[in-house]
């Protein structure tokens, strides 16, 4: 990696000054912690006008706690305050932990909530230096026009990698994007799309501001678990989250998130036909069949995809049994 | 000026013991407080900013490079290619087939073509985009196998089948050591290639002095001497016009023990430019240039008798070198000499095999040459002791060397042995006896404890550059202030000579530590040393080092003599004083040394020393390669848990003992061992190199994935002490030894955990998951097999069913 190129830098301190620089320049890119774009830079893998400084945005890291468990979360939180914060741990554990697996200590530090959910897409053939693509001829996600994880197709499988928002979409959060047209909120699932090379739906003059978390429902438990080589440091190969509620020993919410595996963060369709069914054999491997039907993981990481599969519908169904027990 | 003799005002401080103490590094303080300047903190003002143009093609020939465009951009100082060199290089004298920059042909995608100096990075950039170059694609070949095809074309043209080099040795007769066995097995082991991971990045400092012709180069290496030598090699100079010096270097592991190309281009680029540049590689040119572990296929067959005892071993050895020479003829040559003078063998077959394929070339890395290949052995002794019903401590008390000195079949001999003492300590400490078997574990985890053994050389005895020189030469010099300054060539990378070499001169002194500093690895003022390279630092220069401390101490005592009108014998020497024995006659040090410097000024002392003839190895071809005045041993017990349902691999404890012959500082060698240990885990379980079409495509530390500390366990070291004949103070090796031994620990780990033998490192989960699904798959097979014949044959007595944890 190389050293960072020129970069004209701009500072705001406050939202509509920072979306009135995106759409003023729509080919500018936020920067947060800079923990997935500072890399990417240096890799040449974009090469922006302008860089939209948000770190002197007051409130952007602020935590507002509702008196019903509910939470609204400023996107400028950092991961190392997730994982630490008392209130967040008390509320929406699996969130601490998620935030926990991400990285290592100096990331979490710097790294933020929005900056985690609008994080790129990642893939081996793309996250390589600038000579690196060269030799392989670009790719379909930048530069190129072959998607070298399958030169068949005609789009891009990079992959999702958010530790956080398995979990965030297992608990049902909704996202707020600002814009000099105002403020939208969204379900989180509908940030994103299926397409690595564009993954998200923000637009280009948008700024995701705030995380809102609802009060959780009468008996409901949430955890979350990370497949990866190492313990630290590492993306995950697939992070699955999974929030239940059970009423009567039979299932009254069932949702899981998934990120790692797909293009974007999969919040696992089909689950409302298992509500009204208790936690069994049978149930536990009809969630792994829906995982394993629906994540979609390609050769785009060093580690074989059917793992990366395998390992979610593990995951998926190890939560399943433990949250239900 | 004359001193009088007079009472000492103070009594001066007892004599200090330093020899098996536990002493902090000399250096630490530098490196932790960030006072150390690595190469690339050095400050060069004006310094031009060299970057390396590489190949995109894998293998071709040069047709042309046209650097007219970036000669011609403003700012750009410098381009130069292979042509500015004057001959190839090769750290083997007779194995030097490559430029620093590419000539007439590439072999690897990576390869350095061209290189530019330039006043800043983006005029650097800019230049590099400027070159033009013409390349004719040639078939690339990125397995050994490919490479080997009858119609390959040759990367080389002086090496048929691209077969840098066979080897064949045959020592006692091994077709009736097979017929004497009880028990014959034969397995095949595959190694991925690894790399160093060494954390500091690579990185040169140039400056030509055009009114002088002279050339300083600071450098990241771990073997200035062969660097000067290859300066003068590859630019046609005069070695009297050049300077190596080495800062304080961030790792080597052997990524750094031959000169690198990117060392010699900055060179060619200072003296194009005539100036100073800086050329810092990023991470990704580190992995490229690589030097490190090869990928490896091992067929190891081994007869046994029912006790254990081992009555033959054949074994045959593919790595795929890469695309040069580098080291790869002593690693293959290592691979097949060091099956030897760890065990008692009765007769032994090798065959290797290095060839050249179209990828970053390999070299030498901890633990060079025998890592692989003993986790082949190690594995199939396992396997082998699991069969004949024999614990694995067993078959290796089976096989123990002795008498000493014991004289290996391929003519290595063995001077100290602790392996027996190392074999009773991690059976000890790991509770094997107790523990082995009776593991508790939650449901879906398994259990296992597996053991390993291992040694290592304590240095190459016969020097690779035969110059009739001692292996290593120490100039210690005292002056005025009373201060010893250890003047050395011996590199530290971190593995802590310079405090061993004081600890050394300070016990043979009996001096404190404080009055001793080291001056390290500077061309223009230290004695010529070989470098770090096959543990031979501590073994070597260490007696070089205690051999010039005795020196000194005698011209002191002398000295002391001389002043006290006695004769040199009747003076007791005890470090901060010395005096006449059984009279209250004292000199302090500062005293005794100015008598020392009475007519003669400064005293510089050496010592030196070489290996003795017999520990030079055998008269056959490669016979070289393993011979060391002193092996060290190892044994490792590894303790693991497996989760069945996502296949990874937890190393929970690893107990390690280690006969390094004598610990002259128990802490730095405990710290080595665990390091060794934690090497040999990184193999073992996640670290490998891989390649798209000869792109490396973990050429970064997320990808590479070199273990954190989250996934290290608590490392239990015992070091055991056999006080070797020929070792300083009867030490040996402490940094290499403890690896090879940790791969199969943990591989035996997992089989007694799952009942699965894996035989491809590493062990990454989705392998054991792959493993674990095989044989689910082939008991479902058996099952319905069983099935069809009680249904074909109603009546019979149904099969008994497959033992989940069933010996293979």
């Amino acid at each position: 990696m190389q050293g960072l190129p020129v970069l004209r830098v701009q500072r705001p301190t406050s939202a509509a000054e920072a979306v009135a620089l995106l759409a003023a320049e729509p080919a500018a890119r936020l920067i947060a912690g800079g923990t997935d774009l500072i890399p990417n830079l240096r890799r040449g893998l974009e090469r922006p006008p302008l860089l939209v400084d948000l770190s002197a945005i007051a409130d952007l890291d602020g935590m507002a706690f509702g008196d019903d468990g509910g939470c609204t979360l400023g996107a400028g939180v950092t991961l190392a305050t997730l994982a630490a914060d008392a209130r967040i741990r008390a509320r929406v554990a699996p969130l601490a932990d998620a935030a926990q697996a991400a990285a290592g200590p100096g990331h979490r530090s710097a790294a933020t909530l929005g900056g985690n959910l609008c994080q790129d897409t990642r893939c081996m053939f793309y996250n390589q230096g600038a000579w690196w693509r060269q030799a392989n001829a670009y790719c379909l996600k930048r530069d190129g026009d072959t998607c070298h994880v399958a030169p068949q197709g005609g789009r891009c499988h990079a992959a999702f990698c958010s530790d956080l928002a398995p979990v965030l979409l297992a608990l049902g959060s909704r996202v707020t994007l600002q814009s000099p047209r105002g403020n939208r909120t969204l379900a989180l699932q509908d940030l994103y799309r299926d397409d690595g090379a564009a993954h998200l739906t923000r637009e280009a003059d948008e700024l995701l501001t705030a995380v809102h978390i609802d009060a959780p429902a009468a008996s409901q438990r949430s955890a979350c678990r990370k497949a990866r080589s190492r313990g630290a440091m590492d993306f995950p190969l697939a992070a699955v989250a999974v929030s239940l509620a059970l009423v009567d020993g039979r299932l009254s919410r069932l949702r899981v998130g998934v990120a790692g595996t797909n293009a974007f963060a999969l919040l696992l369709q089909g689950t409302d036909e298992l509500l009204g069914l208790p936690v069994d054999d049978a149930l536990v491997a009809r969630v792994g069949k829906l995982v394993q039907q629906q994540v979609t993981p390609m050769r785009s990481t060093v580690t074989p995809a059917n793992y990366r599969r395998q390992v979610a519908a593990t995951l998926a169904q190890r939560l399943v049994r433990e949250l239900a027990a | 000026m004359k001193h009088e003799h007079v009472a000492l005002r103070e009594p001066p401080a007892p004599p200090t013991r330093s020899i098996g103490e536990r002493t902090p590094l000399v250096d630490g303080i530098d490196k932790v407080s960030g006072r150390a300047r690595y190469t690339a903190d050095l400050p060069a003002v004006g310094a031009l900013v060299g970057r390396i143009g590489r190949s995109t093609v894998a293998h071709g020939l040069i047709r042309g490079i046209d650097a007219r465009a970036a000669r011609a951009l403003p700012g750009v100082h410098a381009v130069v290619t292979g042509e500015d060199f004057a001959a190839p290089y090769g750290v083997i004298p007779i194995a030097q087939n490559e430029w620093p920059l590419a000539r007439d042909k590439v072999r690897y995608r990576g390869e350095p073509l061209f290189a530019v100096a330039a006043v800043d990075a983006a005029t650097a950039e800019a230049a590099l985009a400027a070159v033009v170059v013409d390349i004719e694609e040639l078939p690339a070949y990125f397995t050994p196998e490919s490479a080997r095809a009858g119609a390959a074309v040759l990367l080389h043209e002086n090496k048929p089948g691209n077969i840098e080099r066979q080897v064949e040795q045959d020592f006692g007769d091994v077709d009736a050591g097979f017929a004497a066995a009880d028990l014959v097995l034969e397995r095949e082991f595959d190694c991925a290639e690894i790399s160093h991971g060494q954390i500091e990045l690579n990185s040169t400092l140039a400056q030509w002095e055009p009114e002088r012709g002279m050339l300083t180069v600071h450098s990241v290496t771990q073997v200035p001497y062969y660097l000067h030598l290859t300066l003068a090699q590859t630019l046609g100079l005069d070695s009297a016009r050049i300077r190596v010096v080495k800062p304080f270097v961030g790792g080597g592991f052997g990524h750094r023990v031959e000169p690198l190309n990117f060392e010699m281009v900055a060179a060619a680029l200072a003296r194009a430019a005539g100036g100073v540049v800086r050329l810092e590689l990023t991470r990704e040119e580190g992995l490229i240039t690589h030097r490190a572990r090869p990928a490896q296929r091992s067929r190891v067959r081994i007869g046994m008798k029912a006790s254990g005892e081992i009555t033959a071993l054949e074994a045959e050895v593919v790595q795929r070198g890469g695309a040069y020479a580098g080291y790869g003829l002593v690693t293959i040559l290592y691979a097949g000499a060091l099956l030897h003078a760890l065990y008692r063998l009765g007769a032994v077959r090798y065959r290797g095999f290095r060839v050249y394929v179209n990828l970053p070339p390999c070299g030498a890395m901890r633990g060079h040459g025998a890592v692989n290949v003993r986790f082949a052995v190690e594995s199939l002794i396992d396997e082998m002791a699991g069969r004949l019903g024999l614990d694995p401590f067993v078959v290796r008390r089976a096989n123990l060397i002795g008498p000493l000195p014991h004289r290996t079949l391929n003519d290595l001999q063995v001077n100290s042995y602790g392996l027996p003492q190392c074999l009773d300590a991690v059976e000890a400490a790991s509770g094997w006896q107790l523990r082995r078997g009776r593991l508790p574990a939650p449901p879906g985890v398994r259990r296992g404890m597996g053991m390993a053994c291992s040694h290592y050389v304590s240095g190459s005895a016969k020097p690779v550059h035969w110059s009739g020189e001692p292996h290593a030469v120490i100039h210690l010099k005292l002056d005025f202030d009373g201060g010893i300054t250890i003047l050395t060539g011996a590199s530290d990378i971190g593995q802590g000579s310079n405090t061993l070499l004081t600890q050394v001169v300070a016990e043979v002194l009996l001096l404190p530590m404080s009055r001793i500093r080291v001056v390290a690895t500077d061309s223009a003022l230290t004695p010529k040393d070989n470098g770090s390279y096959s543990s031979r630092v501590s073994f070597m220069v260490g007696n070089a080092a205690l051999r010039a401390a005795e020196n000194l101490r005698q011209v002191l005592v002398e000295a002391a003599a001389r002043r006290l009108g006695v004769d040199p014998g009747e003076i007791e020497w005890a470090g901060e004083s010395c005096g006449v024995i059984g009279t209250d006659r004292v000199l302090d040090f500062a005293q005794c040394v100015q008598a020392a410097l009475v007519d003669t000024g400064t005293l510089m002392v050496k010592g030196t020393w070489s290996t003795p003839p017999e520990t030079q190895g055998g008269k056959f071809r490669g016979a070289a390669v393993g011979s060391t005045a002193g092996f060290s041993y190892g044994a490792v017990v590894a303790q693991v848990a497996v989760d069945e349902d996502t296949g990874l691999v937890t190393v929970e404890q690893i107990w390690a003992a280690h006969d390094c012959g004598r610990a002259i500082n128990p802490l730095a060698v405990e710290g080595q061992v665990q390091g060794a240990v934690w090497m040999g885990m990184g193999q073992a379980l996640s670290e490998q190199t891989q390649h798209h079409e000869g792109l490396p495509l973990r050429a970064n530390l997320l990808d590479y994935r070199i273990p954190t500390i989250a996934e290290s366990p608590p490392i239990h070291v015992t070091l055991v002490e056999s006080i070797d004949p020929l070792g300083p103070f009867g030490a040996k090796e402490a940094s290499e030894g403890g690896l090879h031994a940790v791969p199969p620990a943990i591989a035996a780990a997992i089989h007694d955990a799952l009942g699965l033998r894996l035989a491809e490192t590493p062990f990454t989960p989705d392998k054991v998951l792959d493993a674990l699904h095989a044989r689910r798959r082939e008991q479902k097979l058996a099952a319905a097999r069983r099935a069809r014949q009680a249904a074909a044959a109603p009546g019979a007595p149904g099969a008994p069913a497959i033992a989940e944890h069933s010996e293979d």
